[in-house]
């Protein structure tokens, strides 16, 4: 074994350099490949069945120890959990019991104003895979796909509200970025007063961040943040999250706001995939496709920005508190608070 | 001399496969960014123990499975495993006449490498994860290769 193994040396030393290079040219063209075109998405697809087994395999026996406790729970667990869910059922049917007026209501004014964009028209449930993706990135990995009609920058939601959007898809899973990913940002409003602004990501769960509200904004905490469904990305009005704390620095021009997310972003198993409804005719998000691109990268938060009213691209940020009714955008100003599906679901 | 190198795929495959499994297996949060990069360590095992069977070719494939199940850019950890396994294979006379602490040290150097290359890539493609948690995956993973190395030695001599 050995002298084979010492002779197998020295001819080899220039074969392995050789292959070495080879195969890191390879694995390089691949990434620029991968980074800048498009052409590898198919491949991405069918390797992302070849991995559907090694996945389904680790993720299995948790949820067949979920499995095993669900049915293992006795019957007064069940009765209490019955109970509960009956309230709550009541409660959410109390609330319906408008909706259907109000959402009527709500489309004829859009039709009025021949703004239908970000009304949702269809919902898919899938079902989160008990899976690790990444230690530093927030993602999860569904069990829905290209095959159901997923596609990239989809918005995703769960019970409590915006989970995040779809940043690939395969041909049986896909992947979404959670809105609590450093990378993400999202154009939200303020329920209370109208008040639009992004909410972006910090890499914790448990926290999003309003960057670009001036230190004079109308923000309190408490306050209920929603989809402003500017952009196209995501429907308009649904929560995103509460405000946390405000914390006003009047040597800084901007406010520093901790939002708490709406949405169980660490415990949801079922999420719903949305569709939104394909507009009549509106020329509105071709022209906000370019002015708002630049609003997103995160760094542009920490360069603390002079207290000028902000004139084009960074009008995300209303100057002073305008009174609600200016807020609403008339249909025909390119909302200014476009965000791109969110650099991190392109820069990859 | 196919019969033999046939009989020293399987435990590779097998071993490989257990290893990609453990990457992404549910850990809690708090000791998500302690895990070693098992198929890392594995791809090294078979790149110091027997070269001839699988070596850089493994290393690729390996590489892009973690792409693949890690969603990232394909060919970055392709890249920077076959990087590494062929200098683990260039090293790979010296580290079996190392003592165990040596070869721990070695293994750590090889898997910072790792990480760098990794590090490098993300910054490159525009996602940098510059916490300092990803360098903690080294140590532990170094730590690991003594167990590691006995374990897949067993299922070697099979």
């Amino acid at each position: 074994m050995v002298a084979f193994r010492s002779t197998d040396t020295s001819g080899r030393t220039t074969g392995l350099l050789l292959r070495c290079v080879l195969y890191c040219l390879l694995a390089l063209a691949l990434i620029i490949v991968d980074k800048h075109y498009d052409h590898l998405g198919r491949i991405r697809r069918l390797l992302s069945i070849v991995a559907y087994p090694v996945q389904i395999a680790v993720a299995s026996p948790f949820e067949g120890w979920d499995w095993f406790r669900e049915s293992v729970t006795t019957r007064d667990a069940l009765r209490a959990d019955k109970a509960k869910l009956e309230a709550e059922l009541r409660l959410a049917q109390f609330r319906l019991q408008r909706y259907e007026a109000l959402e009527a209501e709500s489309l004829r004014l859009r039709a009025l104003r021949n703004n239908t964009a970000g009304i949702t028209d269809r919902f898919l449930i899938g079902d989160v895979m008990d899976l690790d993706l990444d230690a530093f990135r927030e993602r999860v990995l569904v069990d829905k796909g290209a095959r159901d009609g997923v596609f990239v920058g989809q918005a995703v939601l769960d019970s409590g509200g915006v989970f995040g959007q779809v940043a690939r898809v395969g041909q049986l899973t896909a992947e979404v970025i959670l809105v609590s990913d450093a990378t993400h940002a999202i154009p939200v409003q303020i329920n209370r007063n109208g008040l639009r602004t992004i909410a972006v990501g910090t890499g914790d769960m448990g926290r999003l961040k309003l960057p670009y509200l001036p230190t004079s904004a109308d923000v309190i905490s408490g306050d209920l943040l929603v989809t402003s469904g500017l952009g196209g990305g995501f429907p308009a009005g649904y929560p995103v999250g509460t405000v946390a704390e405000v914390k006003r620095d009047p040597a800084q021009s901007l406010a520093d706001v901790d939002v708490k997310p709406a949405a169980a972003l660490d415990r949801s198993r079922e999420l719903m995939f949305v569709w939104l409804r394909p507009q009549a005719s509106s020329p509105v998000p071709a022209a906000s496709a370019t002015s708002g691109a630049s609003v997103a990268p995160s760094g542009h938060a920490a360069a603390p920005a002079p207290a000028q009213p902000p004139s084009q691209s960074a009008a995300a940020i209303p100057p002073k508190t305008p009174p609600p009714a200016k807020n609403l955008p008339p249909a025909k100003t390119p909302p200014p608070a476009k965000t791109p599906p969110p650099a991190g679901a392109n820069d990859e | 001399m196919m019969r033999d190198t046939r009989i020293r795929r399987l435990p590779m495959a097998l071993s490989a496969l257990v290893a990609l499994a453990l990457a992404v297996l549910p850990v809690p949060s708090v000791l998500e960014a302690l895990r070693p990069d098992f198929l890392v360590l594995v791809v090294f095992y078979w790149s110091i123990e027997s070269p001839r069977a699988g070596g850089l070719t493994l290393a690729f494939t390996a590489g892009l499975a973690l792409d693949v199940i890690h969603g990232v850019v394909l060919g970055q950890h392709a890249l920077a495993l076959t990087l590494m396994a062929a200098w683990a294979t260039h090293l790979r006379l010296r580290l079996r006449v190392f003592s165990i602490l040596s070869q721990c040290l070695t293994i750590f150097a090889l898997l910072t490498g790792y990480q760098f290359v990794l590090f490098w890539v993300d910054g490159a493609t525009g996602n940098p994860v510059t916490t300092f948690g990803r360098w903690l995956a080294p140590v532990v993973g170094a730590l690991l290769w003594p167990v590691l190395a006995g374990i897949l030695g067993r299922l070697h001599e099979r």
